[in-house]
């Protein structure tokens, strides 16, 4: 019988054979749906199965049934597994249309695959290893030294930092090495507001990248290390404008597997994680916030899915965007849990950038469609992704992030 | 690691483009099987065609090559369909996926193989019925089957596919209006009134050539484009209930309330399909549940027009239990009612919520028969399938006309035990075999049921079926295997 675990040399993924074995093949994966009683909504959602068109690509169906060939010893490793694998950007999509008992563990058997995948002589993407040789001793994905992680901050702000405060500000990577000015929107926000934060110059990389792509043994010591930030600088909560970094630390350091990795590197206990967001909306419902300005303009919002679909936060962003004064949201088709990645996840944007900005160039066109003017989200890894699919294709959109929008016109009641 | 050889490959990115063409392992893997018992197959390559003039060119290279053609969709039949008995090529059709026309005036639309369910219902909701610009009522529907929403409409129509119409309609290949195929030889053909222009609308008065390629399994050509007939989507609509002790009582006012002709549908499933999950395995019911729970879906233009659907369907009821027919008031819980009436469903009804007990594994006998066999065959089956230690979780449906319906059994089994796929096989099987001499025949057949159908069939209906293969297919090329005669 072919249904068999036979290799149990890939011992990871031999691990949840019992989760793998549960999809049924059915293929409510490989496109968004949704019943409405006067029009449905009916798209492609899923980033790689829309470039790559074979089964093997589309939705979850196609890699469970990788994960099952390999486990039942019906195919070997190739170049072409690899490039399965790693061409996921791991928005979720296809686990959002999953309809059968192995739809929380569909994100976790990819990153299972993946790593899987390191073990073998495979044809890794080789952007990917480059920055996976170094991330141990810089601490960041971008190969910059780790002492110019704070580099953004600008020198009286950073003379002004307490030692201790109720929030560390987690930056990530992306905001201190290649959009400062994320961080440093974030963190002039933060001071208007009068939130009790600080900044720290031992932030490491959250560990995303090494979990998204399936490196788990490389990741063990990051967690580790950020999970005892907080006790450290006395916070009890971590604030981040990073969707990725948002994910990872409030999910993946303190939630069970399949959600989470506390079975691999504990739990995570006593520290809330927050979105940039969160705190916008809780401040705003509170009346603590006064807008000074307006934002006079039609904008759309761009759902990142480690927000998104991976913590379903949905609605806080657009309560923070349709609080302001003057702005016009508007909202893509596809939006929501049927949003459309922006093409950057899953280590898709190192590995495979033409591909990845091909995928934004399309959700810039989505954007477009809307009539909007400037398309906005809340995480620097998808502003990146987009600014440079808005340049690449000449689009006449602009790019900001929430941050970006609120910083300027606002101050504490 | 990569299959086929490299001529072939050459050939086949000649005409597709190379991004459209692979023979690599990875990506032949997806299609090795499907969620039933069939062992899974290796196809040599897939290539994913755009054009019809793509499809021709294609099946003119395997016809000389003598290469097998597997079409494909979406792989969802619950019959082993697309598994490629004798390897070769994989036609994934899913990038032909244009809606040609939806002719509101007429009421037929032309679509492509890769047309999802989702892509199709969206855009008929979008469609008003009009008549010379006249919009008379909103959207329009075809036949929503229970199924995941990329699901292939055209390759479900022409393998005799069910919807949420076959009462009032029949079933999906009923509703099939005009086709184009392309010939295992590579000619192209029209067939219906598109044959004679460019209406799609009818493939009577002509000789019904559609029948060459309807129910065959993809084994006689590639049907390209397909009219099919679409229907103002009625604004009232509701759902009721009667349970009964037996599939004795439950047929009996199932054959008397759809003599009336005013359902949509009506659909009776045993205590065992309507557990979620399936009880897997077999375990008995409480004595006190009745056998059968029934829904049928009636739909208006008006509340006048629900509301004596529902005064005539309450007559049937009492004159039922005047007979002494024991039918027994039961209320459908509200997410079962919506399933029913909000299709199609990204719901896949019969996959739902039993993975996890059972290890993946669907597969049913699922077959037409007359309606009066099924109390008979619900008895042997039950008995069958106790025997093996799986759920008679069996369901009844009538298709339009009072002449004949569905029985099926919906049968998970867990597919890393090797002995579960042997006693879910076998009863089916076995089920199959106990219904042929009752007039029951399976539809979307697996290749165990063919080869019970064949082993009974009239000696001039194969000879026929084996004449007409063999002139169509020379070289047997088209989805060789499924039949069992060649």
């Amino acid at each position: 019988m072919s249904h068999l675990l036979k290799n149990k040399e890939l011992k990871e993924l031999a691990k949840i054979y019992d989760w793998v074995s549960m999809c049924t093949h059915c293929g409510n994966c490989k496109y968004g749906y949704e019943y409405g009683p006067t029009s449905n909504f009916a798209a492609m959602l899923c980033v790689q199965g829309d470039k790559f068109n074979f089964d093997s690509y589309r939705g979850s169906r196609g890699k469970v049934s990788l994960a099952r060939s390999l486990l039942h010893n019906r195919i070997g490793w190739s170049d072409k597994v690899a490039h399965v694998l790693f061409t996921c950007t791991s928005c979720g999509a296809c686990q959002q249309m999953c309809e059968t008992d192995i739809k929380p563990w569909i994100l976790r058997m990819f990153e299972t695959l993946r790593y899987e995948a390191w073990k073998q002589n495979v044809a890794i993407p080789e952007n990917i290893k480059a920055w996976s040789s170094t991330i141990g001793t810089l601490y960041n994905p971008y190969k910059e030294p780790h002492e110019k992680r704070l580099d953004w901050l600008p020198s009286d702000v950073k003379a002004s930092l307490p030692k201790k405060a109720e929030y560390i500000y987690f930056a990530g990577c992306t905001a201190s090495y290649r959009r400062k000015q994320l961080a440093r929107a974030t963190v002039s926000l933060l001071k208007k507001l009068k939130v009790d934060f600080t900044v720290v110059a031992d932030e490491w990389c959250c560990a995303s990248p090494l979990l998204r792509t399936g490196q788990y043994d490389l990741a063990a010591k990051f967690v580790e290390h950020n999970k005892a930030l907080p006790e450290k600088y006395g916070a009890s909560a971590f604030i981040t404008t990073c969707s990725g970094c948002y994910r990872t630390l409030g999910r993946d350091y303190t939630m069970d597997a399949p959600e989470g990795y506390a079975d691999k590197y504990g739990k995570m206990t006593g520290v809330k994680v927050l979105h940039t967001t969160h705190l916008l909306e809780e401040m705003l419902n509170k009346g603590e916030i006064e807008f000074t300005g307006s934002f006079n303009k039609k904008v759309t919002y761009h759902d990142p899915c480690h927000l998104g679909r991976h913590a379903e936060v949905y609605e806080t962003p657009r309560n923070v965007l349709k609080a302001v004064p003057g702005l016009q949201l508007v909202e893509m088709y596809r939006n929501r849990k049927f949003s459309f990645c922006c093409g950057a996840g899953g280590g898709v944007r190192g590995g495979f950038a033409d591909y990845s900005l091909e995928t934004a160039g399309k959700r810039v066109k989505e954007a477009e469609a809307t009539g909007a003017e400037l398309v906005t989200s809340a995480c620097p890894f998808c502003y990146t992704n987009l600014a440079d699919a808005i340049e690449l294709n000449k689009s006449p959109l602009k790019m900001e992030d929430i941050v970006e929008i609120i910083e300027p016109i606002v101050k504490r009641k | 690691m990569a299959r086929g050889n490299k001529e072939i490959l050459a050939n086949l990115e000649q005409i597709v483009g190379p991004e459209y063409v692979s023979n690599e392992e990875a990506d032949l893997q997806p299609y090795t099987w499907d969620m039933t018992w069939a062992e899974p197959r290796m196809p040599d390559y897939v290539v994913m065609p755009k054009t019809v003039t793509e499809v021709q060119r294609v099946l003119r290279l395997a016809n000389h090559r003598k290469i097998p053609v597997i079409p494909y969709c979406n792989g969802t039949n619950i019959g082993g369909l697309c598994v490629p008995e004798e390897g070769g090529i994989i036609m994934d059709l899913k990038k032909m996926d244009r809606i040609l026309k939806i002719d509101p005036e007429t009421c037929y639309a032309v679509i492509e193989p890769g047309v999802s369910h989702a892509a199709f219902s969206a855009a008929l909701k979008a469609t008003n019925p009009q008549w010379k610009g006249e919009e008379f009522s909103k959207g329009f529907e075809f036949g929503w089957g229970v199924h995941p929403p990329s699901a292939s409409v055209l390759a479900m129509a022409i393998n005799h596919g069910i919807g949420h119409l076959n009462g009032r309609l029949g079933i999906n290949s009923q509703l099939m209006s005009s086709m184009e195929v392309v010939l295992p030889t590579g000619e192209v053909a029209k067939i219906g009134s598109c044959a004679y222009s460019d209406s799609w609308h009818s493939f009577l008065p002509l000789p019904r050539m559609d029948g060459l390629f309807t129910g065959w399994l993809g084994t006689t050509g590639i049907v390209t484009k397909l009219g099919v007939w679409i229907f103002p989507i009625r604004p009232y609509k509701d759902v009721l209930t009667i349970a009964a002790a037996s599939a004795e009582d439950i047929t009996k006012y199932m054959v008397r309330w759809r003599h009336y002709s005013l359902c949509d549908e009506v659909t009776a499933v045993s205590w065992w399909l309507a557990q979620i999950p399936i009880v897997f395995p077999y375990s008995p019911k409480p004595a006190d549940a009745p056998e059968f729970f029934s829904y049928t879906v009636i739909s208006g233009w008006s509340q006048e027009e629900l509301d004596y659907k529902r005064k005539m369907w309450k007559e049937v009821v009492a004159k039922e239990r005047a007979k002494g027919t024991k039918l027994i008031d039961f209320e459908y819980p509200p997410e079962a009612k919506k399933g029913r009436t909000e299709l199609p469903s990204r719901i896949v009804g019969s996959t739902k919520n039993y993975s996890k007990s059972c290890g993946g594994g669907i597969a049913w006998p699922g077959t037409f028969a007359p309606c009066k066999s099924w109390p008979i065959l619900y008895e042997k089956w039950k008995e069958i399938y106790i025997r093996h230690g799986l759920s008679p979780a069996t369901r009844f449906t009538d298709y339009q006309g009072a002449h004949y319906g569905m029985l099926r059994c919906m049968t998970p089994f867990n597919k890393r035990d090797p002995a579960s796929v042997q006693a879910a096989r076998d009863a089916m099987v076995e089920c199959v075999r106990a219904g042929l001499p009752e007039g029951m025949l399976p539809y979307k057949p697996p290749v165990e049921y063919q080869n019970e159908l064949n082993a009974v069939a009239d000696a001039g209906y194969l000879y026929l079926m084996t004449k007409i293969k063999d002139m169509l297919d020379p070289n047997n090329i088209m989805n060789p295997g499924k039949l069992g005669i060649r």
